[in-house]
């Protein structure tokens, strides 16, 4: 059995006009150590699929497995970054990721302390740590969640358009710290991102879930991605294998490439 | 298509708003840095001269009327002079009848300070327990909703007849009406948590206890405190009616003393010196309100 599997999932909400079914007939296979992405249009239910994996939701029907277990809740073997990094703004760096180690673990206070203080160290904020995040960077915020959620050792990292609010060098190097990460931890925790980016989900991942528009969204496609790793992001933009699968994700996501396709005509 | 292109239009406008704010913020630093003591001075000498316009404001009505009364009413420096007396020698005990002005405060602040403790023992966890479920916010509500408009004096007798002893219903009635606001902030406060600070205690899987005392209260402890103010502000106001109904000692039985003794300068004076307090309370609690609000 696969380390996370999603069998005929659909997830509706009640609303006044009726059930809104965000996503349904979601089949998916993910296994141990893998990166997958999941890319859509604004809408179209990839935190939804993001937020059934993490116990947030339940789905309506079908079952979300993770490691052998139904997901009916939260659990510490899912460790999960929120959209807007969520630390809470009356803690101290440090105070935020060890309250939430303080929370899951079970092991002695000097032992928690450690975790802390090493998942800083691991981001490159140990000095910051006495900071409120109200005095960090975006990028900055950004690794604390990262931290909290690797501190609690989750077997799956569940990121919700982690790097969306970031500027584009930032986020260049953020792609390169989560696989700093990733790699530092044997390459076995499982990660599921959800994006806007194709760049971003092409350099990062192993699959990426192309959704359906919403309502009611599916999957689209899921498209491999064979670049061997370590990838270099300068020499895979050539690659043909890059080229093509980015190619093949615009026209899944997008009919209309100039401004020509919007039925302008260009007066030379 | 559409939904792409706005969200990257929405994120490119946002992040050039966020970088000119960021340069203006830094273009008003510089040039505020050289003569920052000089901006503070005139900006303290500025606010002092519109504060002594007010103040003159008053003591030109009071001096009106005063000429309107046929001078019944007494004017400013009848009232100073009275007013120094009083303040001159605060601590004096002739009996029952005869205290200085600090004793019957004293006396006032100790009925005001139980009361409101004890209101805000009550407020705030029902408060709290409000704004953290709608169950029994349901019970509470409307409770809270037909109690929170009467009058202070109209508890009085039944604080009468429950206690027996018109000293504990005053503090009763202070307790009664200085519950209100506390407790409405409250609630709001708690209810108002983002499902942002939530979703964290629901990911990590905090406690019950730890998600009190590390995002229920520190996120609504700048509302409790406003609550606090409002409440003290209440308690100040309620005490003067309070105590001219029991009498005894404090400042509302002084107030009520001196007009049955018809010495309007010492009811002015008293007006002034409650004033005084009541803006010093505002004060402290504007302080701590203050000290715990989080960026």
């Amino acid at each position: 059995m696969s380390h996370i599997e999603i069998r005929d999932m659909e997830i509706s909400f009640p609303t006044p006009k009726g059930r809104y079914i965000a996503v349904k007939d979601i089949n998916l296979s993910i296994e141990k150590g893998e990166i997958i992405s999941i890319i859509g249009h604004s809408g179209c239910g990839k935190s939804t699929i993001m937020n059934a994996i993490g116990g947030m939701l339940n789905p309506t029907q079908g079952t979300v497995t993770v490691n052998g277990k139904k997901v009916n809740g939260p659990g510490p073997d899912r460790g999960i970054v929120f959209q807007n990094y969520s630390l809470l703004p009356w803690m101290s760096v440090y105070e935020n990721i060890f309250q939430a180690v303080d929370a899951v673990m079970t092991c002695s206070k000097t032992e928690k302390r450690e975790i802390v203080e090493n998942n800083l160290k691991m981001v490159n904020l140990y000095e910051h740590r006495n900071k409120l995040p109200g005095q960090l960077s975006g990028g900055m915020k950004q690794r604390v969640a990262i931290a909290r959620a690797f501190a609690i050792n989750p077997s799956v990292l569940l990121l919700d358009e982690p790097f969306g609010a970031l500027d584009a060098l930032t986020k260049g190097t953020m792609h390169l710290e989560l696989l700093k990460l990733w790699n530092l931890d044997n390459r076995e925790k499982t990660i599921i991102m959800v994006t806007h980016d194709i760049e971003e989900a092409i350099f990062l991942s192993d699959r990426i879930v192309v959704m359906n528009d919403g309502p009611a969204s599916t999957i689209r496609e899921i498209e491999n991605v064979h670049i061997p790793r370590p990838r270099n992001k300068l020499d895979i933009v050539n690659s043909l294998e890059y080229k093509s699968i980015r190619d093949r994700l615009l026209h899944l996501l997008t009919n209309k490439f100039s401004v020509e396709d919007m039925g302008i005509d260009y007066k030379k | 298509m559409e939904t792409a292109t706005s969200i990257v239009e929405e994120s490119i406008i946002k992040r050039s708003i966020e970088s000119r704010t960021i340069i203006k913020k830094e273009v008003k630093n510089e040039n505020n840095k050289p003569n920052l003591f000089l901006m503070k001075a005139i900006e303290a000498i500025k606010s002092a001269a519109y504060a002594a316009l007010g103040l003159g404001l008053i003591l030109v009505m009071w001096t009106l009327l005063c000429k309107y009364t046929h001078d019944e009413l007494p004017g400013p420096i009848a009232t100073l002079t009275v007013l120094w007396e009083l303040i001159r020698d605060p601590f004096y005990d002739y009996g029952p009848n005869d205290k200085g002005i600090g004793l019957q405060l004293i006396s006032s602040l100790g009925r005001v300070f139980s009361g409101f403790l004890m209101g805000s023992l009550v407020a705030i966890p029902v408060g709290i327990l409000m704004g953290a479920s709608d169950i029994s916010k349901k019970i509470f509500y409307p409770i809270v909703q037909i109690l929170k408009p009467v009058s202070p004096l109209a508890w009085f007798p039944i604080g009468l007849v429950v206690f027996k002893n018109s000293e504990t219903a005053t503090v009763f009635i202070i307790f009664i009406t200085s519950l209100w606001s506390t407790l409405i902030n409250t609630a709001f406060g708690v209810s108002s948590i983002p499902e942002d600070h939530k979703n964290v205690a629901k990911a990590f899987g905090f406690s019950k206890f730890r998600y009190l005392t590390k995002i229920l209260i520190p996120y609504s402890l700048p509302h409790i405190i406003t609550g606090l103010r409002l409440s003290i502000g209440v308690a100040w106001l309620v005490i003067v009616a309070g105590e001219m109904l029991s009498g005894g000692t404090g400042i509302g039985f002084f107030v009520w003393d001196s007009w049955n003794a018809l010495s309007l300068e010492r009811v002015i004076s008293a007006i002034l010196i409650i004033g005084t307090v009541g803006l010093l309370f505002d004060k402290v609690f504007t302080y701590f309100e203050k000290k715990v609000s989080y960026k």
